[in-house]
């Protein structure tokens, strides 16, 4: 979705998207991933949040997403509220290498299914799919994980794990069986590789239903038509080089 | 800067005044004395203002330079030459201070006035001119002999020469003169104190030369000294000091542009004149020559010296080595919080690609994770330490981390991070107030401010601004305070107003901030005509914005505006916390409602808040003074409340999160009657005022509760407690968690199913696991079973039976539910025993397999026993018995007894009738039941203890109802509980005091070790006899039952009145009044540690009657709440 190919104007709209999980998951990687298309691998912890933007384009509308990239201590958890406020889309991110991402990314859908607006679109992604065995269950990159072969491998994955170098500690299986029951998008992806991170997105833009775009600012917010601000990167931390260099995939 | 000539005038006038008396009624709402000094000197709390005296401070003008031209003259003559400085003169423990501005605590300093008489710090930083001398760095105090004053001193330091290296004192030899302006006694007092304190100093002296060593001023000055004394001594090669990773690894910017070398100069000189490091005199030049920006190498030192936390490096200088070494080796929550983070600290500084930068980094965080384990480590404070560690050493960043998360950003990094939000809030109604029209505009188009502005204070801009300009606004923020922060944010808004107004987004608002931070070096006024004005960075636009325009923000200003919204942000945390944690308790707490649920989250945090609060009262009343003095303090500086105080509250962060079993019996008190104990150690009280439950009304305690209970029920201690409490505790802490108690709760009352419940009961006293419980046991049991409904059950008697039980009782008997439940437990006891399995040696070790695999097949076991089922219908008022089948026929439906239970006329039921048949029968049961004889051993099983309970109907209905709804939680209780009323009026009076005396059920059921009664005394010596006559002692219970209930009617009126507040499931409050002695001490210390934005009037204590007292704290505590949500 490059940007200047928006030639002729399609309906545009914006989603507020807010990113939650442990900290060190890889959240901001991410964001950095699918606007920048460009993985640091020493990140600043975020402080509060972060804010940024980046377009995409589906085939019959071009969604804005403006992503609050969100701080992961435990102890910044209560200042999520003020930051999930009006959110219509959420990554709640966990690291497949370490088990208790995924019980602080339960919490975290948990909260939001209670207290964000409701009808909010949830993605739960397992991060740094980099890491685990390219042998293991999900090898060719998890994405919509299906009940198939790679279910199956599943099953006798976790032993062994230590020993084949596989960093992996959460079972692609578990963590779909739970987004299913919760209804939730899943997806793992690898900051790192660039694997999957766009189809998250893509993803998320399908599933918001037409009928609460509403405009740029989406139903949350008020309605603005600020139109061709670009893609900003405003990170409220460290002023970083912005703008970027390649669009998103989707 | 003042120049008096006419000192004497000056100061009579202050003495005049009524400025020292400092404590009046008025200034309550006001910083106390000692925290004003403290904060405006920045000293360690370690010391108090001992000693104050107007004194004008004479410098000779170059004394370094131009007093070693020639002798010092008389005083006289040399007052004439260079700067007077009038002002006052104060003695701490260990410090010598002087600053020409007044304090704020000057009793007829209004709020809005204050600002003139602190200065530019407004008493939060060392302001105006003069001096902060540790007492060990004094050299030598003379007297001078003058004719106009009565008292002048001549104040030589070791200035230069403290680290030792040069005897000659001359050159950098600093003297000071000051004249005292007081009274002769006055004079003397402050001369004594200050020979005192002189005399203690010395031992300091070697911390002195240890942590001057350490500064780079002494090694600056150094060069040039010895370059003046000539060859010989000056090639003594000094080691440069570690002014931090810069050094290595270059300053941020470019030196040239940033002057460095002329500003260097520029302080080379000023410290040449006014001493150094310790000895440093604050002239004006001082403060201009910070906010110009400090040098890189010495930025660090000068940090530590306007922060304060040179002073706590001096008073401790090896803590920092020392903490590390003490916890090497040991992990940490916070450790590998750390470790996440040390990577990803100011990334791009190349110190902090290398092992050597993230080793410092790695250390000082951890350092400071052990000695504030509240605190640990939060996100942001590796981007602080990793900006001062550019500038300093490890050991001074490590101080000047404790002076920042103790004093200047209190809360910040806390567990909730209270303070941050708190500020949060703070800016924004500061942003209402100076730009309505921007603020209109961000309310208008719902953009959230601190979404944008949270970071600038959590990182100190750091994280925002380039790093040379951060640095900037961090020289002035160390000198002046956390005002500065706000100043600097609302300047940014300010300055960035029109643009501001334009944004209708978060992301728009942001992005516009984000390039003004990006552009903050190119030229205010890039279009100017005028060279000078367009030679002005957008920096130093900010500054002066920030520091001229908004001068009028003061360090009262932020402490005003935090108590003014505390208490929203606190509970707005607590909210969320409490919502967090119930939501994440597990799949068990589903079988309890959502109000339950919260109920338990708030009866359980309250509870220990309360027990921490009392312990923290009672420890207060140790040291009162001290304590009520800091605590009332910290509170004024931050705004925030003493810690002392309010800690232990949720929303400040770490509270304590584990209940010990003391706090476990006041938790059941308050939800059950049977928890409560029958013989309090204090007398309760009828009527008073009962405090309100302060935890989530924060309204303070109208007095601190005396009682170890507070003003809740004296908790019984029973051991059906203690065994619930080992139930609950399952991760063997000896202590429970709210997950424990919700657990816990939830097997209990969550579930509607009889035989769980049964068999829940049968496991808390089933001690090893085996599926047996014995004789000890089944004697617990029923004293449980008696525990428990000794205040009467309410709920788990049909009103049927009674009616039933009526028609065959005799005429003396008017039996109520709960003799009935007596008479039930009585008749418990003999079944156990009948039904009981000897347990014959030879089964003792036989596995239990049976029971364990046919859990069902109640009478497999013992088949070798004849009379284990034989009377199972043998009930008192049923004199045939039933004959079930033998137990070698294996009676296949384990529930059996029941369909005769459930038809209550057939069941016969209570033991209490008197039974035609009983001494047949207990002829019978004495024969049978030769398993009473103690040198047989038996046991029941779980199917044993079952069926015994199903065989009679009131302990049936207590299981199935009573036990459970014992327990009020938030959610109405059972619809039963109305038609038992009349139940609860008379038995139900939680009266405090009930027969205690003899064989009193109170004594001996609800008495301490229930366990170890001796026989014959207790409940167990009845037992003995049961068989024998198992009537006879229900009687005899009974009858002690109502004589207990006849003195608890004595008492029913305060009785009811607490009832009604247990129903109410707040703390059932007693009145604190008990300890009338001690009473006027709470008062006290109440009134020293409130929080003084609670508007505590200083009343007339002491004088004043009990009563008198006692109505005044009344309306003290309605006042509170007033003056609180003002
Ligand atoms: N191998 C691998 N490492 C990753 C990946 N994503 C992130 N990381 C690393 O994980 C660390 C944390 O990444 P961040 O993106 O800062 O994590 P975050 O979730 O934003 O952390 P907080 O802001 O503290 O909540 C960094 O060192 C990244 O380099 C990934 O996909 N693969
Ligand atoms: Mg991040």
């Amino acid at each position: 979705m490059a940007d200047s190919g928006a030639t002729q104007p399609k309906p545009s709209s914006s989603v507020k998207l807010v990113l939650l999980g442990e900290a060190a998951v890889g959240k901001s990687s991410l964001v950095m991933r699918f606007v920048n298309n460009d993985f640091q691998e020493n990140k600043e912890p975020t402080i509060g949040a972060a804010f940024l933007t980046q377009k995409c384009t589906l085939p019959s509308r071009t969604i804005k997403f403006e992503i609050w990239d969100t701080a992961g201590q435990e102890r910044f958890a209560s200042l999520a509220p003020m930051y999930y406020r009006n959110a219509q889309a959420a990554l709640v991110v966990y690291d497949i290498t370490k088990s208790s991402s995924l019980t602080k990314a339960q919490h975290w859908v948990a909260e939001l299914q209670r207290q964000a607006s409701p009808g909010i679109v949830i993605a739960l992604v397992g991060n740094k799919a980099d890491l685990a065995n390219p042998e293991g269950e999900s090898g060719e990159g998890g994405g919509e994980v299906e009940e198939d072969v790679d279910g199956v491998v599943a099953g006798n994955e976790e032993e062994g794990e230590e020993g084949s170098g596989d960093a992996r500690k959460v079972p692609t299986k578990t963590a779909k069986a739970y987004a299913d029951e919760e209804g939730l998008l899943f997806f793992e992806t690898s900051a790192k590789t660039g694997m999957n991170v766009a189809d998250v997105f893509t993803a998320i833009a399908n599933a918001i239903p037409e009928t609460s775009l509403k405009g740029p600012r989406g139903v949350g917010g008020q309605s603005s038509l600020r139109e061709g601000q670009g893609d900003a990167r405003v990170n409220l931390g460290r002023a970083t080089a912005e703008g970027p260099k390649e669009g998103c995939a989707c | 800067m003042f120049n008096f000539s006419n000192l004497v005038q000056k100061a009579q006038q202050l003495i005049i005044e009524p400025t020292l008396s400092v404590a009046g009624p008025t200034s309550d709402r006001r910083p106390s004395k000692a925290t004003l000094f403290r904060h405006q000197f920045r000293l360690p709390d370690s010391q108090s203002p001992l000693q104050e005296i107007t004194a004008e401070l004479t410098l000779s003008p170059h004394h370094s330079q131009r007093s070693a031209s020639g002798e010092v003259g008389s005083p006289e003559k040399e007052r004439t030459q260079g700067n007077h400085y009038v002002g006052k003169l104060h003695l701490s423990e260990q410090f010598l201070c002087f600053s020409t501005h007044g304090s704020s605590f000057i009793s007829t300093a209004s709020l809005s006035s204050s600002s003139s008489f602190t200065g530019q710090t407004h008493g939060a930083g060392p302001a105006g001119n003069g001096f902060t001398l540790p007492l060990c760095a004094i050299r030598r105090v003379e007297r001078l002999h003058s004719q106009s004053y009565m008292f002048a001193l001549a104040i030589t330091t070791w200035n230069g020469s403290a680290d030792g290296k040069r005897k000659n004192v001359a050159p950098s030899g600093q003297k000071l003169t000051i004249q005292l302006a007081g009274s002769r006694i006055q004079c003397e007092r402050f001369c004594d104190g200050l020979k005192k304190g002189l005399r203690a100093g010395v031992k300091e002296i070697e911390n002195l030369r240890s942590v001057v060593s350490e500064c780079y001023s002494e090694y600056l000055l150094a060069e040039d000294e010895e370059k003046s004394e000539g060859g010989e001594q000056g090639k003594t090669a000094r080691e440069h000091p570690d002014t931090g990773l810069g050094l290595v690894f270059k300053y941020p910017g470019n030196a040239r542009k940033l002057r460095d070398a002329t500003k260097i100069r520029l302080w080379r000189e000023y410290l040449r004149e006014n001493g150094r490091n310790a000895t440093l005199i604050r002239q004006p030049t001082f403060h201009k020559l910070i906010r110009v920006g400090l040098p890189n190498r010495l930025r660090g030192e000068i940090w530590e010296l306007t922060s304060g936390s040179f002073f706590l490096r001096l008073q401790n200088p090896k803590l920092y080595t020392e903490t590390l070494a003490r916890f090497s080796g040991r992990e940490s929550l916070a450790i590998d919080e750390i470790e996440k983070d040390l990577n990803r600290s100011l990334p791009e500084y190349p110190g902090f690609q290398s092992e050597e930068g993230i080793g410092r980094l790695r250390r000082v965080l951890t350092a400071y994770s052990w000695t504030n384990e509240e605190v640990g480590y939060c996100q942001a404070m590796n981007i602080v330490v990793a900006a001062l560690l550019i500038y300093m050493s490890e050991s001074q960043a490590f101080f000047l981390l404790s002076v920042l998360c103790d004093r200047l950003l209190p809360g910040y990094y806390s567990t909730t991070m209270y303070g941050t939000l708190l500020d949060q809030k703070v800016f924004e109604s500061l942003v209402e107030k100076t730009m309505p029209i921007l603020w209109d505009h961000l309310q208008k188009h719902d953009v959230q401010l601190s979404v944008v502005s949270l970071p600038w204070f959590l990182s100190l801009y750091i994280n925002s601004m380039p790093l040379i300009f951060a640095f900037r606004v961090l020289d002035v923020f160390f000198l002046e305070g956390p005002k500065v922060l706000f100043q600097i944010g609302l300047a940014i808004l300010r300055i960035n107003g029109e643009e501001l107004l334009d944004a209708t987004d978060d992301g728009t608002f942001i992005s516009v901030l984000k390039s003004y931070f990006a552009r903050l070096d190119e030229s205010a006024h890039p279009k100017s005509e005028n060279p000078k004005l367009r030679a002005v960075t957008r920096f130093q636009e900010l500054m002066v914005v920030a520091f001229k325009e908004f001068a009028g923000i003061t360090q009262n200003t932020i402490s005003e505006q935090r108590a003014k919204h505390k208490d929203a942000v606190l509970a707005n945390i607590e909210n969320f916390t409490k919502r967090t944690s119930i939501r994440n308790l597990g799949p068990e707490s589903k079988r309890l409602s959502p109000n339950d649920l919260g109920f338990l989250y708030d009866r359980f945090y309250a509870i220990l808040y309360e027990r921490q609060q009392r312990a923290e009262i009672m420890q207060q009343e140790a040291d009162r003074k001290v304590k009520a003095a800091k605590a009332k303090a910290m509170e004024v500086m931050t705004g925030m409340g003493g810690n002392a105080v309010e800690k232990g509250r949720v929303g400040l962060g770490p509270s304590p999160t584990q209940m010990d079993y003391d706090g476990f019996r006041e938790f059941l008190a308050g939800i059950a009657k049977w928890a409560v104990t029958d013989s309090p150690t204090s007398p309760p009280e009828a009527s008073g005022e009962k405090a309100g439950h302060s935890y989530f009304g924060n309204s303070m305690r109208s007095r601190p509760p005396m009682s170890p209970w507070g003003t809740g029920p004296e908790p019984a201690d029973h051991e059906f407690m203690r065994r619930l409490f080992r139930r609950w505790d399952t991760d063997m802490t000896n202590s429970l968690n709210l997950q424990n108690v919700v657990t816990g709760f939830a097997q209990v009352k969550g579930t509607k199913d009889i035989m769980s419940n049964i068999s829940y009961f049968f496991e808390l006293y089933d001690d090893d696991g085996d599926g047996r419980v014995d004789r000890e046991g089944i004697l617990r049991i029923s004293e449980a079973l008696l525990f428990l409904s000794r205040r009467g059950m309410g709920e788990y008697s049909p009103s049927h039976s009674t009616v039933d039980l009526q028609q065959g009782g005799s005429p003396e008997r008017h039996s109520n539910r709960d003799e009935q439940f007596l008479s039930s437990i009585s008749a418990f006891i003999r079944r156990c025993f009948e039904y009981a399995d000897p347990d014959h040696p030879s089964n003792q070790h036989q596995p239990l397999s049976d029971t364990v695999e046919n859990p069902d097949d109640n009478f497999a076991i013992g088949t070798d026993d004849e009379d284990d089922l034989i009377d199972l219908k043998s009930e008192p008022t049923t004199p045939v018995p039933q004959k079930p089948s033998s137990p070698k026929d294996h009676i296949k439906h384990p529930l059996s007894p029941i369909p005769s239970n459930t038809d209550p006329l057939s069941s016969t039921s209570t033991p209490t009738s008197p039974d035609p048949n009983l001494p047949a029968r207990t002829e019978k049961a004495k024969a049978a039941n030769k398993a009473l004889d103690p040198n047989k051993p038996l046991y029941i099983t779980l199917p044993t203890f079952r069926m015994v309970i199903l065989a009679d109907e009131i302990l049936e209905q207590f299981f199935e109802l009573g036990f459970s709804s014992s327990f009020r939680l938030a959610d109405a209780p059972l619809p039963s509980s109305a038609s038992s009323s009349s139940n609860l009026t008379t038995f139900a009076n939680a009266g405090n005091k009930s027969a205690t005396t003899g064989l009193g059920i109170g004594g001996s059921v609800g008495g301490a070790n229930a366990g170890i009664v001796p026989p014959g005394k207790g409940l167990r010596g009845m037992l003995d006899n049961i068989v024998s006559d198992g009537m006879r002692v229900a009687a005899e219970v009974r009858r002690r039952m109502e004589e207990a209930q006849r003195e608890m009617d004595r008492e029913a009126r305060h009785g009811r009145e607490e009832e009604d507040e247990e129903d109410e499931g707040a703390s059932g409050a007693k009145d604190a009044d008990l300890l009338e002695g001690a009473e006027t001490e709470d008062v006290e210390v109440e009134r020293g540690s409130a929080p003084d934005l609670l508007g505590v009037g200083e009343g007339s204590g002491m004088g004043a009657g009990v009563e008198a007292r006692r109505n005044r704290s009344a309306s003290d505590a309605s006042r509170k709440v007033v003056e609180f949500e003002r």
